[in-house]
Order: C-alpha cells, then sequence, then structure tokens
C-alpha cells in the first residue's frame, strides 16, 4: 500500500518536469533559445559541406528546435570532434548518420531511433550525456517523426 | 536413496526445491530481459542485471546435482558423487566474486570519472516515457518475488541440510536491497543528481560481493572437510559431540575421537576408538555403528577404527582443542 503511494506520488511529479537534466540543458535553451548542434558530413543523412548543413538528419533537427522554440547554432567537425563536444557540454546534439550501434555511447547519450533502414541499421542522435530531460524530449520528438506520414527515406 | 538425508518426507522436500528451482530459473529469466529494456545507461540497473544473470546458476546447479548425487559410488568414485555439487559451488561462488569485484571498480571508476547517466525515453502504449520511471516497478517486480522465493527456499532447504540452498535462499531474500538501491538511484537520477545512479551501483555490486564472500567460505569449507555446521544458525552442528557421547558411554570403549565431515546433504563420520583392555568384538562394533549411524538421518556411514592409541593428527580434532 506505502509503496503504491509512492509510486504514484512518483509518477504524479514524473508527468511535471522529471528527469532534470545535471548541466541545466532543457533550462538554458528555454532561456537563450539556442540549441548548438553539432554536425558531421555523412549524405544522406548530413550534408555539412556547405553554408548550411542539409539532408535528412538536419531537417529533422530545425523542425525539432522550431518545435521548442529554439535556433539551431552549428557546428561542424568529425565524429570525434563532436563526441568531445558533447562530453564537454559544449553542444547539446550532434547528427552525422549514426546508428544504434554507435561506439560513443560510452561517453555521450544515445536517441531512440528515427528510422530503420533495410540493411538493420537504426539511426539514432547524440545528445551531452545525463542531461537526462532533454534526452527524453528528442527521444519524444523522434519517436514521433517514425509515425509522421511523410516519412523519413534516405 | 544416496545423497539424501534418511527421512520420510525428504522426497517432498526435494520436488520442492526442484520445483522452487525451476520456478527460479523462469523468474530471473523475466527479470534479466525486462532489466535489459530498460537499463539505458545506469550502472546501477546494469549491475542488478548482472546479478540476477549470475542467479541462474544455483537453481541450475541445484537441479543437476541432485541428479549427479544420487549416482552410486564405483570402482573410480569409491565415495560416491556428492563432492560434484561442492565443486561446482565453489565454481559459481568464485565466479560471483570476480563479477561483485568487477562491477564494483566499474562504478567506482564511473564515479571517479564524474560520469553522468544517459537515460531516455522509451516508446509504450503509443506514449514515451522516461526509462527509469519504467525501472521502478521492473525493480519491485525484481525485489517482490525474489523474497518469497527465497523465503520458501529456506523451508525446503533446512529439512534437506542443503546448505547451498540455503545460501541461495538468502541471497533471494536479500534481493530487495538491491532492487531498493537501484530504485533510490533512478530517483535521485530523476532529479539531476547523476551520482546516485554510479553510488547504487557501488552499493550493489557491494552486496554481490558480501554474499559471494560468504558462498566462497561455505563451499571451500565443505570442500576442506570443515567441521559440520547448521544450515540455518551458521554454528556447530551438534552431531559430533552427539556421537562422541555415545560411543562413550558403551562399556567397550576407553577413548575415542569421531570426526565428521560433510559431503554434500550427507554426512559421513569415523571414529577411533581405543577399547577396553585392548580387545574388541565385531558384534560391539556393528551393533554401535549401527546405533550411531541412526542418531540423525543425514549419517550416512560410520566407519569404527579400533586403535591402540589415537593417533597424533587425529587426536587433534578433539573438542576440548578446539577451544
Amino acid at each position: 500500500m506505502r509503496w503504491a503511494t509512492v509510486i504514484l506520488a512518483l509518477s504524479t511529479v514524473a508527468a511535471c518536469s522529471l528527469p532534470r537534466d545535471p548541466e541545466g540543458t532543457t533550462e538554458r535553451i528555454a532561456k537563450e533559445h539556442v540549441l548548438r548542434v553539432g554536425v558531421t558530413n555523412n549524405p544522406p543523412w548530413a550534408e555539412a559541406r556547405g553554408d548550411t548543413p542539409a539532408g535528412i538528419e538536419p531537417d529533422l533537427v530545425r523542425h525539432f528546435a522550431s518545435s521548442i522554440g529554439a535556433k539551431v547554432v552549428w557546428r561542424t567537425g568529425s565524429e570525434t570532434t563532436l563526441a568531445q563536444g558533447l562530453k564537454h557540454h559544449e553542444l547539446d546534439l550532434a547528427v552525422g548518420g549514426f546508428d544504434a550501434q554507435t561506439p560513443w555511447v560510452s561517453i555521450t547519450g544515445v536517441t531512440q531511433s528515427f528510422i530503420e533502414t533495410p540493411d538493420k541499421k537504426k539511426h539514432v542522435m547524440l545528445t551531452a550525456p545525463g542531461e537526462n530531460g532533454f534526452l527524453l524530449r528528442v527521444d519524444r520528438f523522434l519517436i514521433e517523426q517514425r509515425h509522421d506520414p511523410k516519412g523519413i527515406a534516405p | 536413496v544416496r545423497g539424501l538425508p534418511e527421512r520420510p518426507d525428504a522426497e517432498r522436500h526435494v520436488r520442492a526445491g526442484q520445483r522452487l528451482a525451476w520456478i527460479s530459473i523462469v523468474y530471473l529469466a523475466s527479470t534479466v530481459v525486462l532489466l535489459f529494456m530498460v537499463m539505458g545507461g545506469s550502472q546501477a540497473l546494469k549491475t542488478e542485471l548482472v546479478e540476477d544473470a549470475l542467479s541462474f546458476i544455483p537453481p541450475v546447479l541445484f537441479l543437476v546435482s541432485d541428479r549427479i548425487s544420487r549416482k552410486k559410488p564405483n570402482r573410480e568414485y569409491p565415495f560416491g558423487f556428492e563432492r560434484a555439487v561442492s565443486v561446482g559451488y565453489v565454481g559459481s561462488a568464485a565466479a560471483l566474486l570476480a563479477v561483485g569485484i568487477i562491477m564494483l571498480f566499474d562504478g567506482a571508476l564511473k564515479l571517479a570519472l564524474l560520469e553522468h547517466p544517459s537515460i531516455g525515453g522509451f516508446a509504450i502504449g503509443g506514449k514515451t516515457v522516461w526509462m527509469g520511471w519504467l525501472a521502478i516497478p521492473v525493480l519491485l517486480w525484481c525485489a517482490v518475488p525474489a523474497h518469497f522465493l527465497g523465503r520458501a527456499k529456506a523451508r525446503a532447504a533446512k529439512p534437506l541440510h542443503d546448505k547451498n540452498l540455503a545460501a541461495n535462499a538468502e541471497m533471494d531474500k536479500a534481493n530487495w536491497q538491491s532492487a531498493g538501491a537501484a530504485m533510490l538511484g533512478m530517483v535521485g537520477v530523476s532529479f539531476g543528481l547523476w551520482w546516485a545512479d554510479s553510488l547504487a551501483g557501488v552499493l550493489i555490486s557491494l552486496e554481490i560481493i558480501r554474499s559471494a564472500w560468504m558462498e566462497v567460505r561455505m563451499s571451500l569449507g565443505d570442500v576442506m572437510d570443515r567441521r559440520p555446521m547448521t544450515v540455518d544458525e551458521q554454528e556447530d552442528d551438534p552431531i559430533s559431540d552427539r556421537i562422541d557421547e555415545l560411543f562413550r558411554k558403551e562399556p567397550w570403549v576407553r577413548d575415542v575421537v569421531v570426526r565428521v565431515r560433510e559431503r554434500g546433504r550427507e554426512m559421513t563420520a569415523d571414529a577411533h576408538v581405543v577399547p577396553v583392555d585392548n580387545h574388541v568384538s565385531v558384534s560391539d562394533l556393528s551393533s554401535t555403528g549401527e546405533r550411531a549411524c541412526k542418531l540423525d538421518p543425514r549419517l550416512a556411514e560410520v566407519t569404527i577404527a579400533p586403535v591402540s592409541e589415537i593417533p597424533e593428527d587425529v587426536a587433534r580434532a578433539r573438542r576440548s582443542e578446539q577451544a
């Protein structure tokens, strides 16, 4: 009975602002309206050679950013630079054709996949580690995209 | 039947033990799968998962050992096969200890490196829920049935004099502590306390090490022919003294040293006896031996060695020298 109360209390709290981000990503975005995104060139997922990144994933990122009322500040770099940037909380999100088997899982957060390609690769994005409130928001967005009628195709 | 205490209800308790072992296996399969689904980047859940995965070994050994220990002795294995079980438990306890230590270092390292666990969303029934919340009912499922399973195992272990089953029961009963630690870790993480998760992982690994250490000591004691201990309280078993007393009341016995060893669920005793007037009759020997054997259902064999003087090393096993 007591457990039931605790769980009920927890799920009520959960509905509001939990989980929180230890480094305050969600709050910072809400205040500054800036989403810091790293991108590495990996067409067709991300085309990072032009002035503004293009491709499936940059489009998704812009869509996500507008859904949370933020504008995207892009930074291009190699996978390693991006992963280090996430690790040190200089970036919030990174894209570039990462899949669920990415080795960066040991130092960054990995989102849910937004598409599974015919070669059985589940495509994901990377987030700053441990920013679980932010990660959950990205996950919610990406899972919605799976059911988007327009669809995402490579 | 070999490998079983001689009491009318022994078979019934063995069947209860086997049923519990099967239930454990199915139940652990469910906890391992559920934990794997919700674990995300959580160190605490990973540790809990590893603990549960290793918990498969004792019930499997129980089922296997019951078959092996009933095998009859033969020319190659003149003392039967009960010891095979003890050897299996030494191995499983050592594995558990090693894994506990690895997980302890793993968790401590994550704390030291200030690693923040990433735990994201999980799509369930058209909604995306934070995996940390899903972990809480999963952890309850890891804790509550295990507790009742442990209590049922403890009830079966005592009449069977099965130390390994008793130790497994203790582990099951204590599982709520690690599940509780993981829950607190998860709640801590939800409030942005990233260290709560690794800390819970460290606590769980300490719990693994504690129970593994207990099992290593117990199973090594078994292989080393330690003086028998009671299954539940882990005190010296009175059986050695009772056999000793029985011999001392015999008119033909002047001095005796009784040594009892455990082999799985059974015990065997050997008694070095110095007979009065250096004379012994075969009928005295066998009647005393038979009565000694009936003292306790766990006693499978009593071997009597008549000697004119107690050998020095055997005499060291006397009660007075143990104190």
